[in-house]
């Protein structure tokens, strides 16, 4: 679907939060890599979806009125086959409905188990006076405690998104710390500058998140997303 | 438009005042200091004559035309009255310095939003409210008395706030301590802001540095944009008010939430070219190592010093700013050799020369055989308040050799008699930059370097 036609669908359900499938497809379809992402509103679905994308998945609760997907129960990873895909979508079912009765809950959303690699985060949000502004940093733990994350304003340049992935007190990580390889990092540039070029473009967002990207060392893929509109 | 401000042929002062002390009267006094040439017209109902100009009882009964008004009001309603007597007669350029506005919430935001309905409407320009306009050769509005001419220099300064720009310009230029060409404050922002002024004085031939001080930034993309294109152009140096803004904003990201204020401007400030400040004596002194000295074409810094253990010191400070301390050249060690008991080293410790052939000959010859080697690209000097250093500086000694030798400098005082010192910093502080420590003055100049560096790659 085009970005255009998701964008159009929230507005009319009056959601200004994308759900994780939605938030994907308008990534792909910026030309950035996520794991394959696909709704299943049954749990035969689920297995049916599981078969295609092939094994080890994940399954993700797929609601738009939860926001942390973990916290609620909502996340089984590394499925290995059919009888584990069949157990997680009921107990990520249970534990949802348990914690969020009220929530409108549309299925699950089944994944690709995307390889390890170094987690990185990269975002976008509007500041008043600014506009939109986007942000690179290292994931997991260490944006969470250190807030290694860099922000440049939008739009950006080749430039800058150098700069950005320079100022990183982390950056020795991507570059290959202890024998690990380096990741791509001309492809993370790329990354941040077709975000930005996006959210130049396309009015009515207002937050992005991009957490965790797994960086590799040929390509990257976004492993989460959300993307919230603005509420007007 | 903004010309309008800044070399007005007419200017009418609202709510001016013939008792010296009140701000009506130091504003009109502050005028007919200036080089202003054009007329002045006072306006106040109760008076006739303010320092030999003829008074108006209101701005529509001026005759002829008015470029400028500066309204200096008791109350807002006052003022909005005024600002509709400028559409009436035509008037395109006000400045309003009176409070009593936006700031003050309530009622004052709601004359404020008076005002701006009546500007957008009539095609009018406001500086303001709550502000102190400009102070200039050409022109001075503020309502702090200027004792001297305002220098034709080639600074321009920005401030938000109405009596600290005030103060630091009267500061400036009783004391002749930055070459300044204009300062500006714009206040509560109600039309005028910092865009227009950083356009404005990007494009004036006579100024080579802005220095701009911000409390809230108005339009920040634009800022953006054209803070882009400036500094480029020339070095812009820049304190942000409310960086500390603690927990960001209520957000749904993760984005958000770690996307504080202070990390924006300061984003903005790294992908524009602007030089980041972190006080009002930044602001100041990084103006002075801009307007004064020219730009290095690297961060190779010579440590000149009489104490070797200052040299340590300041040797630390620099590898913290990102400085290097090199060696000099292999010809420049030889040809000093008689001068020192070891082979020169950096930093340069002039003690030993000082010993052979005294402090002026070794201030005349040593230390530009230092500085001038060509494996450094700026000098920070260490002296010390005495009677002997006194006299260099008197007869400007170390400012002509620093003119001569054509490299930037930064000048640092940390020990020394008061008397002695003072004396110093004054004189010396006319031409070089001069810092009380050590720290402010490596800051500074890393932050000369670092503009240097960028300005090479720009045009390479």
């Amino acid at each position: 679907m085009a970005v255009n036609e998701i964008l159009a669908i929230a507005k009319k359900e009056q959601r200004s939060v994308l759900t994780e499938i939605e938030a994907k497809q308008i990534l792909a379809e910026i030309g950035i890599n996520c794991t394959d992402t696909r709704l299943a509103a049954s749990k035969k679905e689920a297995v049916e979806l599981s078969e295609q994308i092939g094994y080890p998945v994940v399954l993700k609760i797929s609601s738009v009125d939860i926001t942390h997907k973990s916290d609620a129960g909502g996340v089984k990873v590394n499925l290995k086959n059919r009888d584990e895909v069949e157990q997680a979508f009921d107990r990520i079912m249970e534990s949802a409905t348990a914690k969020y009765p009220n929530a409108n809950i549309e299925g699950v959303s089944v994944q690709a188990m995307a390889k390890p690699g170094i987690e990185i985060i990269m975002g976008m949000i509007k500041d008043a006076s600014f506009g939109p502004v986007i942000m690179f940093g290292l994931g997991g733990v260490l944006v969470e405690v250190l807030k290694d994350v860099s922000f440049r304003i939008v739009p950006v340049e080749k430039k800058d998104v150098v700069e950005m992935i320079e100022e990183i007190k982390g950056k020795k990580l991507l570059e290959g710390y202890r024998g690990q390889e380096p990741v791509d990092i001309g492809y993370l540039q790329d990354m941040l500058l077709k975000l930005s070029d996006f959210v130049d473009k396309t009015p009515g967002i207002e937050e992005i998140d991009m957490n965790p990207v797994f960086a590799y060392k040929e390509g990257a893929a976004v492993v989460d997303a959300r993307i919230i509109l603005s509420a007007d | 438009m903004m010309e309008l401000f800044f070399k007005p042929k007419s200017v009418a002062v609202v709510g001016a005042s013939g008792t010296p002390g009140k701000l009506g009267y130091v504003i009109v006094k502050n005028i007919f200091d200036s080089d202003f040439a054009g007329k002045v017209y006072p306006v106040n109902p109760k008076s006739e004559e303010i320092l030999g100009y003829k008074v108006y009882r209101s701005v529509t009964e001026i005759p002829g035309e008015v470029d400028l008004v500066v309204t200096v009001l008791p109350t807002p309603k006052m003022t909005v009255a005024t600002v509709e007597e400028c559409a009436k007669k035509g008037v395109k350029a006000v400045i309003i310095e009176s409070a009593g506005f936006a700031e003050m919430g309530g009622e004052g935001k709601v004359f404020q939003q008076q005002i701006v309905d009546i500007v957008k409407k009539n095609n009018i320009r406001v500086m303001g409210p709550n502000c102190s306009g400009i102070v200039s050769r050409d022109i001075v509005t503020s309502i702090y008395p200027m004792t001297k001419k305002v220098s034709k220099g080639n600074v321009a300064l920005i401030g938000q706030s109405g009596l600290l720009a005030a103060g630091m310009a009267s500061d400036i230029v009783e004391n002749e301590s930055l070459n300044i060409n204009k300062v500006c404050s714009i206040g509560n922002k109600c039309d005028v802001n910092e865009n227009d002024l950083l356009e404005y004085f990007g494009n004036q031939d006579d100024i080579d540095v802005i220095s701009m001080y911000l409390e809230t930034i108005s339009d920040g993309r634009n800022l953006t944009k054209i803070a882009k294109k400036v500094a480029a152009k020339k070095p812009i140096i820049f304190l942000s008010g409310g960086r500390t803004e603690a927990g960001a904003r209520a957000a749904m990201s993760h984005t958000g939430s770690i996307a504080s204020n202070s990390k924006i401007v300061e984003a903005a400030a790294k992908q524009t070219g602007m030089i980041m400040a972190d006080d009002f004596t930044e602001l100041k002194d990084f103006a002075k190592v801009f307007s004064t000295q020219p730009l290095p074409k690297g961060n190779r810094v010579a440590v000149i010093t009489l104490a070797g253990s200052v040299g340590v010191n300041v040797s630390d400070l620099c590898a913290n700013f990102g400085l290097e301390l090199p060696k000099l050249t292999p010809e420049t060690t030889e040809k000093l050799k008689d001068m020192f008991d070891t082979p020169v080293s950096n930093p340069v410790d002039l003690y030993f020369s000082v010993t052979k052939i005294g402090f002026t000959k070794t201030l005349e010859t040593t230390f530009p055989d230092a500085f001038r080697d060509p494996n450094i690209d700026a000098a920070v000097l260490i002296l010390a308040g005495f009677e002997y250093t006194q006299e260099a500086v008197q007869k400007k000694i170390i400012q002509k050799i620093v003119q001569d030798v054509g490299k930037p400098v930064v000048v640092c005082m940390i020990v020394g008699y008061n008397r002695y010192k003072n004396v110093i910093m004054d004189e010396m502080g006319k031409e070089l930059p001069v810092f009380p420590s050590l720290i402010s003055g490596v800051k500074a100049l890393s932050k000369l370097c670092e503009y240097g560096i960028k300005k090479q790659k720009l045009s390479a």
